[in-house]
């Protein structure tokens, strides 16, 4: 059925037979591969080495400036911390509320986009706009929506006859209405990448669905899903590290309150290093969430990737 | 059939209203008077639509019919060299990434090789860095190499971006492409030519859905750009229009550049969203 | 060139050329650059384009080499790194508890310095004076000063319910008395609180209350915390009325994520009677045209207590190791931007009157003719320029926590445990306490 499969499992019986004079695939996969690796080490080793010397150390002032060792006190101190507790669940609840609504989202929109429509380049511009917008502003656009002062919903409930401000930038609802906006925001990618998947699915198999008399969601099941599977994983992982590294949509948007409400780990972070001026616990706290994120898409791969990469 | 086509364009109004409406709503206040801004609650749509906040970010004065001259804006200047460093730098990042990533994808998706586990959690881990905790410390190094305020140093650093996150997002999809090269290697191709004449035609979709991420990873990165290049000649469109957002807020002017970085990716997106097309060869696998 | 560029530049060319014609040319000579060396100036983002113009104007003028560009971002942390760097920085802009910091950190070459001193000082209000002098030394000129928690009322809405100015409050408990009274006869929203979201919102709004009650939080001299949990003292009473504010349910939960802009826009609608600004915010309220308030805001007159606190900018001056012909092209530059210019004018800080209400330590800028023309465009009623005045002249300095070097920490840490002490209905003797344990964390954090 899946010719995703079907053909993964041609190349893996395929013995691959080497041309003389050629480099081994070894060879060639380092040839292209360990440039880019390089530059990006080289890139980002010293604000990696600079961020775990910070880690280690805690500044004086009087008398000159400089940097006194404290072994790993910043990272031990971190867990006593009850506003990093809190920003763990807070980006839990903000990570898996976002993929979760990007995925659904993102093949709603593939769908849509996929089918023969009238003027489909303009449907499909427009529903990609949302991601041409950069993340500050959608925080400045859903900041507008739903605040009271300046929402629709107040207007709305003002032509109904209301009298008073609807405001959904509560504790309660604050990180639902992050998540729909981050949702909002990446949708449009992850459905453009399933689009293109979509467009390599053999129209014959629909044929086929169409001869054996599948419903429109037994099709969509049985024929258009299973090859998206690994996309779907992929981009499950990228949503999910997007979310967990978001940050400048909730600095704009609610500057992680009201109170500490959506103070996520990168608004913790970022407060402890630039409002607490503070350097070497906010690196200690960043290497915490650059563990949690590498563990979030390693729990992805176990539980989803190994399935469908094999 | 005609029911079913009720239901897909109710579908795809209730798609575009859920794209669109947000950004109407915020965009909406360009067209808005400085005084109906600040009404409570406010109006669904503006009474008249001139286009005075556009002039004024450019630089220009503008007198509305009601009367009034809008001033120009004091972030005229930043705004304009925004549009065009943003320009001139999304394009090189996307072309250079491109470059970089469409072999290294590749590679990664379609070959069997040692240390590949560990080369790709590599990657994964360029991608996994957050900003906010390299900010500073990239800031300090670029303040002692003299990359503040370069463009170069924005590409740089945008790259870092861009490179790991459309490559992990092309090897999703060149896996997923038939494997034609196989055959074609059987056939006697090199590995340099099967790629070229025909892994990329063959991805010609995803290659370009991977270069329209680029350009708008570019064209919107945001918090590297306002603390390495903003105030300086080197600043992009996004962190110019931050100077609306201070303590001298101009929503119109806000609404009406955010407006602008909108067009340039969404005319971008439109002329490359045409290349996802149906593949177009016969179906290999038979 | 853009038009209004050109028009900032004529206009302040065109005043230069016309008191400057017959003025000797001594001063001249004194203010002009000799080094040859550039001069680095950086500020925050705030009408870059007057100080374009006015940088433009003065390398014209005094054949300058001044290269400007701002720094965006989180100013105080990039500023911070800039000075860790030794970047190339010689005046930059920063708020007195920076200024206070960078000093002891060694990045500061006091206002003292300059040849002008003498005079400068003499210049300076007195609470000013003191509120940017910090182990003695004067930290930086004046670039602004304002009052943050000026009382401004919307008169239209205050009236229209019947109120007059018999019922304006003369201290904090007659505010709140007034709040339940306004909100007794049908407004929905009687007033605006100073807890929006910035770092300076909620935590300044407590700091600004407290003072003006008469509290100090910490010592002026020692730092030492002087907060006490008495229920008639300042902070107890304070965090009562908050408490009571917040549980009466008159204050939306949006109010905590404003921006300042957020905050200003919000009063400007219309919606609320009563609210704790920034004082030079009375023009942008009854701007026509960009206010549904225009032309009916007005303000408490100082009553009891003055209200609010200072809100200011420094020019400072680094101590970057430089040229001792550039550190003199240095100070030459800080004395024509920061103070008086060739012409013997206090000309920039004018100008920021001028432009954007933006007020002025200087003595001769505040009560010149021309200031109280500005203002009083600005004002709705004639006598509210004296309140101004009176209010803006009288205002307090929480020297305690803002000439001490943990300053910067102190205010983020205020600002979570205030917004979380009205959000869990946290008990106000542990909320205090808390707040003298971080103080004495922080005093032994840097051993003082």
């Amino acid at each position: 059925m899946a010719v995703g499969s079907a053909g993964q499992a041609i190349q893996a019986s395929t013995p691959s037979r080497k041309p003389r004079r050629e480099m081994s695939d070894t060879r060639f996969a380092f040839l292209i591969g360990l440039p880019v690796l390089v530059f990006l080490m080289l890139v980002v080793a010293y604000p990696l080495g600079y961020a775990i010397y910070m880690s280690l150390h805690q500044i004086v002032f009087f008398g000159g400036y400089r940097a006194n060792f404290v072994g790993l006190k910043n990272f031990i101190d971190v867990w006593s911390d009850k506003s990093f507790i809190n920003a763990i669940w807070i980006t839990l609840r903000f990570t898996v509320e976002s993929v979760v609504l990007t995925m659904i989202l993102g093949l709603c929109l593939a769908s849509i986009m996929n089918q023969r429509i009238r003027m489909a380049g303009l449907v499909r511009t427009l529903l990609f706009l949302p991601w041409c917008v950069s993340s500050y502003a959608a925080g400045l656009m859903f900041g507008q929506l739903v605040r009271g002062q300046t929402g629709i919903l107040t207007t709305i409930s003002f032509t109904f006859g209301g009298t008073q401000g609807v405001d959904l930038m509560g504790r309660a609802t604050v990180v639902e209405v992050l998540a729909v906006a981050n949702a909002w925001l990446m949708a449009p990618l992850v459905a453009f990448f399933l689009l293109a998947n979509m467009k390599t699915i053999p129209k014959r198999l629909y044929d086929l669905a169409a001869i054996d008399r599948l419903t429109a969601w037994e099709t969509f099941r049985y024929v258009t899903l299973p090859p998206l599977q690994f996309t779907l994983f992929v981009f499950a992982s990228i949503t999910t590290v997007l979310s967990m590294k978001m940050f400048d949509m909730i600095l704009i948007m609610t500057g992680g309150g009201p109170g500490t409400a959506s103070a996520t780990l990168t608004y913790q972070i970022y407060k402890r290093s630039f409002k607490d001026l503070n350097l070497g616990y906010g690196a200690a706290m960043s290497f915490y969430l650059l563990f949690f994120i590498l563990g979030a898409t390693f729990l992805i791969y176990l539980v989803w990737g190994r399935r469908v990469s094999r | 059939m005609a029911k079913r086509s009720i239901f897909l364009y109710l579908a795809i109004a209730v798609a575009i209203v859920w794209s669109i409406f947000p950004i109407y709503w915020f965009c909406r206040m360009a067209f808005l008077t400085p005084n109906e801004i600040r009404l409570f609650p406010q109006p669904f749509m503006p009474q008249v639509f001139e286009f005075g906040t556009f002039y004024n970010i450019f630089g220009y004065d503008y007198e509305y019919a009601a009367g009034y001259v809008s001033g120009a804006s004091g972030q005229s200047n930043q705004i304009i060299r925004g549009v065009l460093n943003g320009l001139f730098i999304s394009s090189i990042v996307t072309v250079i990434t491109l470059l970089i990533v469409v072999p290294l994808a590749y590679v990664f998706a379609r070959m069997e090789f040692r240390h590949k586990q560990k080369l790709l959690f590599a990657v994964l881990l360029a991608v996994a860095l957050p900003p906010v905790s390299t900010l500073i410390p990239f800031y300090s190094m670029y303040v002692q190499l003299g990359l503040n305020g370069t463009r170069f140093g924005l590409i740089v650093v945008t790259l870092t971006i861009t490179v790991p996150f459309v490559a992990w997002m092309l090897i999703g999809y060149f896996r997923n492409l038939p494997p034609i090269e196989r055959l074609a290697r059987i056939d006697g191709y090199s590995r340099t030519s099967c790629l070229l004449t025909l892994i990329l035609p063959l991805a010609k979709s995803g290659i370009a859905v991977a270069a329209v991420i680029a350009f708008l990873f570019s064209w919107n990165e945001y918090t590297y750009a306002l603390v390495l290049v903003n105030g300086t000649s080197a600043n992009t469109l996004p962190t110019a229009i931050s100077g609306f957002l201070g303590q001298y807020p101009e929503p119109g002017n806000l609404a009406a550049s955010v407006i602008v970085t909108i067009i340039p990716p969404a005319l971008f997106a439109y002329f490359l969203q045409r290349h996802v097309t149906e593949m177009s060869l016969v179906d290999p696998v038979r | 060139m853009k038009r209004r560029e050109f028009g900032l530049l004529a206009g302040t060319a065109g005043l230069a050329l016309m008191s400057g014609a017959g003025r000797v040319l001594a001063q001249d000579m004194d203010l002009k650059p000799t080094s040859g060396e550039t001069v680095y100036f950086r500020g925050w983002n705030f009408r870059t384009d007057v100080v374009q113009a006015n940088v433009a104007r003065y390398n014209e003028a005094m054949d300058g080499k001044v290269d400007y560009a701002t720094v965006t971002g989180d100013y105080p942390a990039l500023m911070e790194q800039n000075l860790m760097a030794s970047a190339e920085l010689d005046m930059f802009y920063a708020n007195p508890s920076s200024a206070c910091r960078y000093f002891d950190a060694g990045w500061v070459l006091p206002a003292n310095e300059l040849p002008a001193y003498a005079e400068i000082e003499a210049e300076l209000y007195p609470n000013l004076k003191d509120a940017w002098t910090y182990k003695g030394k004067l930290l930086g000129l004046s670039y602004f000063a304002s009052t943050r928690g000026t009382m401004v009322v919307n008169r239209k809405l205050f009236e229209e319910y019947g109120f007059t100015d018999a019922d304006l409050p003369k201290n904090w408990d007659e505010v709140y008395d007034l709040i339940y009274r306004m909100k007794d006869k049908g407004i929905e929203t009687p007033f605006l609180p100073h807890w929006f979201g910035e770092w300076f919102g909620i935590s300044w709004g407590f700091v600004l209350e407290v003072i003006n009650r008469g509290g100090t939080i910490a010592d002026a001299e020692t730092h030492q915390p002087t907060i006490t949990t008495d229920e008639d003292g300042p902070y107890y009473k304070t965090l009562a009325a908050w408490k009571k504010l917040w549980q009466s349910g008159m204050i939306a939960q949006e109010v905590f994520t404003f921006n300042e802009g957020g905050y200003i826009d919000a009063f400007a609608s219309g919606r609320y009677v009563m609210s704790p600004q920034q004082i030079y915010d009375i023009e942008t309220f009854n701007r026509p045209g960009r206010s549904q308030i225009a032309g009916s805001c007005s303000l408490v007159p100082m009553g009891d207590h003055p209200w609010g606190i200072i809100d200011s900018g420094l020019y400072v001056m680094s101590n970057r190791e430089r040229s001792e012909a550039l550190t003199d092209d240095v100070k030459k530059f800080v004395s024509w931007y920061g103070f008086k210019d060739q012409d013997g004018k206090i000309a920039i800080a004018q100008n920021w009157m001028q432009e954007n209400m933006l007020f002025s330590g200087y003595k001769s800028v505040m009560e010149s003719p021309e200031t109280a023309e500005r203002i009083k465009k600005a004002i709705m009623r004639p006598e509210d320029y004296d309140a101004i005045l009176k209010i803006y002249q009288n205002t307090p300095f929480p020297k305690g926590i803002w000439s001490v070097v943990w300053s910067e920490e102190f205010n983020p840490f205020l600002k979570e445990t205030l917004s979380s002490f009205l959000f869990d209905d946290g008990d106000i003797v542990e909320t205090l306490e808390a707040m003298t344990a971080k103080i004495e964390e922080l005093n032994g954090k840097y051993g003082i």
